[in-house]
């Protein structure tokens, strides 16, 4: 670890650059949310000190459970299928066939799009009048549904368009997980009679848990913070608040509906959670290099 | 292929230098004044217009119009600035935030600019019912601009198709139940009605059967500490509702302009939207259908006459501006008053001319009758009350929140679940938020 | 041989159907801005292209004023990924090479910022950024950013794997440790810069709250808020031609960079996952 040890202050002045932006940007600031979540706030910046009043509040509101809720879902979707279907692809295009390397970066460009940017294309795709998916729906259903108004069709509008956007990254990381499962083991495993199938649960699956692990990770990250945008331009948290996921909640209560104590309190548990989740990544990835070394 | 990779950067960085080296600053002459809206789409180049205008025959003053984003993040992000000091002369803001303007202690009084500048301003050439909606104890406390209300467009096409009279749209809610079911009967349609700003038109139908939103004289007479429904009225009207929701004749349009386009494209017949969509619904369909509008639908005689209600926005000024400052807001606000101004707004966006002189002129020119359309809203508006507190429009604190409850609610009937349950649970929730606001000013 | 054969076959098949059903909204976005407004209307949908995509094109163009929101993204995009990079390589360089009082707590710091995204401290920083005048500047749209988790974990993950000798050698060369980094490692880390600058530029080029809140005037604004403003539209039948005509443009440049450095990228991904 240590290098060179003839350095007293330099390890300082390297770190500094990383520590000063984190400190006045990210911990000044919610240091002050922390503050702010004791207080409520009128529409013209006037304070009053309410205690725990808003955290009480919070956790008794059926909006806040709801949003909870929803966000715990929709993350759920995006993991189990966002990751089960990459898996899929990752693997076939890992066979030994010709082109896989045409494949890998044939699936990799969603990556570069951005949460908008797939959130406008999948609207159209199920526009009421227009869209594609509405179209066959109705054809094959007589029933035409609609996103601006139903709960469920704006659900799975926001749910597809993350999968897809997410695809590239996971399928990338994937393949690279893939690749460094060692041949020489499944072949044995092949050797000992095992079908395909029991080859990859037994043996490829449990090698890649380190990558599932970091893509979940990942993937709960995207879901509980970067759908952000598709929601503000594509359903605005409705119909009926079914899209209106926690960090659309802060949004939205401390800036629009003018409760930045109600908000900043939601701000600094939705911080607990992603915290718990992250210790946890650290945790590993940490006790991984440990043992690497 | 470090090398390649190194390369690659070396063009990344140059290009950025390039760009970084292209922006350069001007300095400024005249007096500039930040002006913050929320006029987006075809609206968006008419109000540049009537700015660029304006500095084009002022050379020593500059309004510099910035579109800030939705209503809302307008309303939200001035506050924001004004408490770091760094907000606009002129902010356009909704009508939703009348009551928390006037709270908030950041502008000053319309009726005080001229007052503070030494100059007279008659206030009394607005047309009444815009003044009585953005008016505190007789006194106008914000600039009127882009005013609207709400009206009913329909599909006179479709009412032919299915054996009705166009000249006759339904004027009751019983009459455009009965109405949207003969069009679905008759193929015309699969769903007759939708709005835009759902709880917007609840407001309105309170406003038109002259009945109160809220307490404290509909939040004129003193802060409101709760809304007045649910009542008979709601009731009656929700029940309405709930029907043509179930029998498809309603179908739910989202939060503001999303029913629009199911009404250009023919999907329905009867459409309730501010009168501002008018003329980009007109360019729109051109010559596919014909466009007629009326008035909005009453529930029954037995309740009383009001109004439709005043929405749209208004432009507030910091009371940070300097006198110098003041002056050239002063000045806009004047040019915006002006007849011909007045008239190209109107006549390009839909929202009412301001003045009572400017619907002279349109009157005389010819123009209500060469686009009747235009008239609707006029005529509906200017028919009604305007001096009782229900149809003058509710005000509170929390209006924002307030109407998303509401919405919510509908948005829960329009799915099936019961009215009233629905809008008890949203008064609830709006006391809740009059309770809180309240509490600032004890 | 034959039973391979066939395999191959149906997976290629497979592929290609997933292949083509991923790529669909991408294809159905180019075929609408190659329409009029009255034939991305039309019934049944035209799913193949027409000939209106340069008049699209320049209709978004202007109605947006695509050029500063390019340029504006351009320059945040670039500085903010060039400013990750060397504030990551610096300290990942710091927690890899060196012992020193406080690490234990310093490191963990810097895994804060994944967990303190911007909407959780939105109004406070922008409360902070107002009082200091820096709305609508650069500085407000790129310095905050400039602490990456990602970053420090990339380059350190990568530094561990440095052999010890190197450092060894060099110290008994009289090296300094910052020539050591300059003349050593830096030249190692190519493929990390590279996949980073992927990341972060992506990142970036896609960040939408931030710049939205902290920018009001015209000449401020960014990509992403562009195709916003073309979405959102008063005007009800939302004009599908000119939003994707939009869309393909903003698209284009974090699609570019992620093709140039594809390799740099899989290789940085592969490098972070093989640990």
């Amino acid at each position: 670890m240590n290098r060179f040890p003839n350095y007293r202050f330099l390890p300082y002045w390297l770190v500094m650059p990383s520590i000063i932006v984190i400190v006045i940007f990210l911990i000044f600031p919610f240091a002050q949310a922390i503050n702010l979540s004791f207080h409520r706030v009128s529409p013209f910046g006037q304070l009053r000190n309410v205690g725990w009043r808003n955290y009480v509040e919070m956790f008794a509101s059926p909006e806040y459970l709801f949003s909870l809720r929803n966000t715990v879902i929709f993350s759920a979707l995006v993991i189990g299928v966002g990751l089960a279907v990459s898996l899929c692809i990752a693997l076939l295009t890992t066979q030994k066939i010709r082109g896989t390397a045409f494949y890998q970066i044939a699936f990799i460009w969603t990556y570069a799009m951005s949460p908008i940017i797939a959130g406008v294309m999948w609207s159209l795709i199920f526009d009421p009048s227009i869209g594609v998916a509405t179209r066959i729906i109705s054809g094959l259903t007589g029933y035409s549904i609609n996103y601006f108004t139903e709960p469920v069709a704006a659900f799975i509008l926001v749910t597809a368009a993350s999968v897809w956007v997410m695809l590239g990254y996971n399928i990338c990381f994937f393949v690279a997980g893939l690749q460094n499962v060692p041949h020489n083991l499944k072949e044995a495993a092949w050797i000992d009679g095992a079908s395909p199938w029991q080859t990859f649960w037994k043996v490829t699956f449990p090698l890649l848990s380190p990558t599932t692990a970091f893509l979940v990770f990942v993937n709960t990250v995207y879901a509980f913070f970067q759908s952000f945008g598709m929601i503000d331009v594509v359903t605005q948290g409705g119909p009926n608040r079914s899209t209106e996921f926690l960090i659309y909640k802060i949004y939205r209560d401390g800036f629009g509906r003018m409760q930045e104590g109600q908000a900043a309190a939601q701000s600094v548990f939705l911080f607990v959670i992603v915290a718990i989740i992250g210790a946890v990544q650290i945790y590993t990835s940490t006790r991984k290099s440990v043992y690497d070394r | 292929m470090f090398s390649i990779v190194a390369r690659r950067m070396a063009v990344a960085v140059l290009v950025l230098a390039f760009v970084l080296g292209g922006i350069a600053t001007a300095a400024a002459q005249p007096v500039k004044v930040e002006f913050w809206h929320s006029m987006t789409g075809s609206r968006l180049d008419v109000l540049n217009k009537v700015v660029a205008d304006f500095n084009a025959i002022n050379p020593n003053m500059q309004i510099e119009p910035v579109l800030v984003g939705t209503y809302e993040e307008c309303l939200a992000r001035f506050r924001a600035a004004y408490q770091a000091g760094q907000e606009p002369g002129i902010v356009q803001i909704y009508e939703v935030g009348t009551q928390a303007m006037h709270d908030s202690g950041m502008i000053i009084p319309a009726y005080q600019i001229p007052e503070r500048l030494g100059e007279n301003w008659d206030f009394g050439q607005y047309i009444r019912p815009i003044v009585q909606y953005y008016s505190k104890d007789g006194n106008l406390w914000s600039w009127p601009f882009a005013s609207s209300t709400a009206m009913i467009y329909y599909n006179a096409d479709h009412l032919r198709a299915a054996g009705l009279d166009p000249n006759k749209p339904p004027t009751t809610w019983q009459e455009m139940y009965e109405y949207g079911l003969k069009l679905i009967e008759a193929g015309v349609v699969k769903n007759a009605l939708s709005f835009g700003w759902p709880d917007w038109m609840f407001e309105n139908a309170l406003a038109l059967h002259d009945l109160e939103y809220a307490n404290m004289g509909n939040g004129r007479e003193g802060r409101p500490t709760s809304v007045s429904w649910p009542n008979e009225f709601t009731d009656e009207l929700l029940t309405i509702w709930s029907k043509m929701a179930r029998d498809g004749v309603w179908i739910y349009g989202g939060a503001e302009y999303n029913a629009n386009g199911a009404f250009q494209s023919g999907e329905i017949t009867f459409l309730m939207q501010s009168t501002s969509s008018l003329d980009g619904i007109l360019k729109t369909v051109g010559d596919a259908f014909e466009v007629r509008t009326t008035f909005l639908p009453r529930l029954s005689d037995e309740y009383p006459r009001g109004n439709s209600l005043i929405g749209g926005n208004s432009l507030y000024v910091s009371n940070r501006v300097t006198d110098e400052e003041l002056r050239v807001i002063f000045e806009f606000f004047k040019y915006i008053s002006r007849t011909d101004v007045a008239v190209y707004w109107h006549k390009n966006t839909g929202y009412f001319p301001a003045t009572n002189a400017a619907v002279k002129a349109l009157m005389d020119e010819g123009w209500f009758t060469q686009s009747p359309n235009h008239l609707t809203a006029f005529l509906q508006i200017l028919s009604g009350k305007s001096d009782t507190n229900a149809s003058a429009g509710m005000r509170m604190g929390p209006f924002a929140q307030a109407r998303e409850w509401v919405r919510t609610a509908l948005e829960k009937i329009a799915n099936g679940e019961d009215q009233r349950a629905a809008l008890q649970y949203s008064a609830e929730q709006i006391n809740a938020l009059l309770r809180e606001y309240n509490e600032f000013f004890e | 041989m034959k039973r391979k054969t066939i395999q191959a076959v149906a997976t290629h098949a497979i592929l290609l159907i997933t292949l083509a059903l991923v790529a669909f909204p991408m294809y159905y976005a180019f075929v609408m801005a190659t329409h009029t407004h009255q034939d991305a209307y039309a019934f049944p949908p035209i799913l193949s292209p027409g000939r209106e995509l340069w008049n699209n094109l320049k209709e978004a163009w202007s109605r947006v004023n695509m050029e500063t929101l390019l340029k504006n993204s351009l320059i945040i995009a670039v500085v903010v990924s060039i400013g990750k990079i060397i504030f990551s390589i610096l300290a990942a360089f710091a927690f890899t090479h060196f012992r020193f009082r406080g690490s234990w707590f310093l490191f963990p710091l810097c895994m804060v910022t994944q967990m303190m995204p911007l909407p959780v401290r939105v109004i406070p920083l922008y409360r902070m950024m107002a009082s200091w005048g820096w709305l609508n500047t650069y500085r407000a749209l790129t310095i905050p950013y400039f602490a990456s988790t990602t970053g420090i974990i990339l380059f350190r993950q990568f530094y561990l794997t440095v052999p010890q000798e190197l450092a060894d050698a060099a110290r008994v060369d009289g090296t300094t440790a910052l020539q050591y980094l300059w003349h050593v490692l830096l030249p190692l880390s190519w493929t990390n810069i590279a996949a980073l600058l992927v990341i972060e530029f992506v990142y970036m080029w896609n960040e939408y709250l931030w710049p939205n809140i902290a920018t009001t005037a015209a000449d401020m604004r960014v990509a992403q808020i562009g195709l916003r403003m073309l979405y959102t539209s008063e005007r009800g039948a939302a004009e599908w031609n000119i939003i994707m005509a939009g869309l393909l443009i903003i698209m284009l440049p974090p699609l570019v960079v992620l093709i140039l450095f594809r390799k740099q990228f899989a290789e940085g991904i592969a490098m972070q996952t093989t640990k």
